[in-house]
């Protein structure tokens, strides 16, 4: 009986720590015959060094919708190729491997909100790693609203190079946006906001009622 | 007030003699008369004049300023403000206006990497609205919003770290709906939309 106690705690110390995490957060949460495949799915992402939270997210979003198992499977699956697309880009980029997860996730997002890859690319090759993330959502922003992409990225990138900082790019593309609202065509909109840089309008600060009533969620995760 | 006979007046001033009053008048006039000559006599001990007393009182040296300062708080002064009513109720309606709007709850303290995100949904029918994302591990009825003066919109304040989110609502416990104000959706590879947020840092 020692010995079977013995070879079980050997065998699931074994285990990588991702693989041991991952089991106890999708138990409950997801149906039962799709965890297996979704375990090993996130083994792969984990020995091929990609970021395995998106997966879990996924996975764990499917069982809050009450998606069928093996959709689930599927979504994560085509998570875990989004996430290996965004890894090869990185590195066409001119990134050295290993890939950060972040940076990976962070062009996995970019794909997944529309942004054809080659622009994408251009970003991530102009931009320096602090700032990328928020500087591809404001330029996926921009595409949202039917901006043309080469414009939209070319406007971000002078406006990293102008010197805004980190977190106001995304107020650069809230102004081109605003200059739209105001009757200016897309590519009118664009050499306004560039002309102005590197000011541009302060964002809204939030409200003290907003501040005061505000919650803390029970176990908030890091992005 | 009791009023003393005159005839006492005329003994008391030598105007009459002691045994020419009634018999009933002669306790009263030997009274006024010891107390007379009480009055008179010249107070026990040695007789210290004005003159003497008030030069005893310049010679005497002046307190030190630690005594003067203990004798000017421990005296009762008496202040009177002269205040117009209307004045002393302004004044009492802005104290109670502060009190109101800066003592109350002053939320979470905020660390340096996290921002707040707002969420607000206006769903006119429903009885409950839920936020579920990538920031609570996607688990329904975490974080509720509140519709307060119940007119439909619903809305909830959040303390997340800062980055990006996923997010959907979900009313009355079983519709999944985006957040149609929300301005970045990204499929959700389920058939439906996801709203993203993105999360600043509160102190930049």
């Amino acid at each position: 009986m020692t010995r079977w106690v013995g070879l079980a705690l050997s065998a699931f110390l074994a285990l990588p720590l991702p693989a041991q995490s991952v089991r106890g957060r999708l138990e409950g949460r997801i149906p039962s015959t799709a965890i297996p495949a979704v375990d090993s799915l996130i083994q792969f992402a984990s020995q091929e060094g990609l970021p395995t939270e998106p997966l879990i997210q996924k996975a764990l979003e499917g069982g809050a919708k009450h998606v069928a198992g093996p959709r689930i499977v599927a979504a994560v699956q085509l998570s875990l190729g989004q996430l290996r697309d965004a890894r090869d880009l990185l590195v066409r980029a001119g990134d050295q491997p290993p890939v950060l997860p972040a940076e990976m996730t962070t062009v996995a997002w970019a794909l997944r909100r529309g942004l054809p890859a080659p622009v994408v690319e251009r970003v991530v090759a102009a931009v320096p790693r602090p700032p990328r993330a928020t500087a591809l959502h404001a330029v996926a922003d921009l595409v949202a609203h039917r901006f043309d992409p080469d414009s939209a990225a070319q406007l971000i990138i002078d406006a990293v190079r102008a010197g805004v900082p980190r977190e106001r790019l995304l107020d650069v593309s809230t102004a081109a946006l605003q200059q739209v609202q105001r009757g200016h065509t897309q590519a009118e909109a664009l050499a306004i906001v560039r002309q102005q840089l590197p000011n541009v309008p302060a964002p809204a600060r939030p409200t003290r009622g907003n501040v005061a009533g505000a919650r803390r969620p029970a176990a908030p995760v890091p992005p | 007030m009791s009023v003393i006979d005159p005839r006492i007046h005329q003994v008391l001033d030598g105007e009459l003699a002691a045994e020419a009053v009634p018999a009933e008048l002669r306790p009263a006039v030997a009274q006024l008369a010891a107390a007379a000559e009480l009055l008179a006599a010249p107070p026990p001990g040695p007789v210290v004049s004005l003159e003497s007393r008030v030069m005893a009182e310049i010679r005497r040296p002046a307190p030190s300023r630690a005594r003067r300062m203990m004798r000017w708080l421990v005296t009762p002064y008496a202040i009177i403000l002269r205040v117009r009513p209307a004045w002393s109720v302004a004044f009492a309606a802005v104290v109670a206006a502060l009190t109101l709007f800066t003592a109350g709850d002053q939320g979470p303290e905020l660390a340096e990497h996290e921002g707040i995100a707002q969420f607000v949904g206006r769903f006119p029918d429903a009885q409950s609205v839920h936020v579920v994302g990538t920031f609570n591990d996607w688990r329904p009825g975490s974080i509720a919003l509140e519709d307060q003066d119940h007119d439909g919109v619903w809305r909830a304040s959040v303390v997340l770290p800062a980055g990006t989110y996923e997010y959907m609502f979900v009313v009355d416990g079983e519709r999944w709906v985006p957040d149609h104000l929300a301005e970045r959706l990204v499929a959700d590879d389920f058939g439906r939309e996801n709203s993203i947020v993105i999360v600043r840092p509160a102190r930049r």
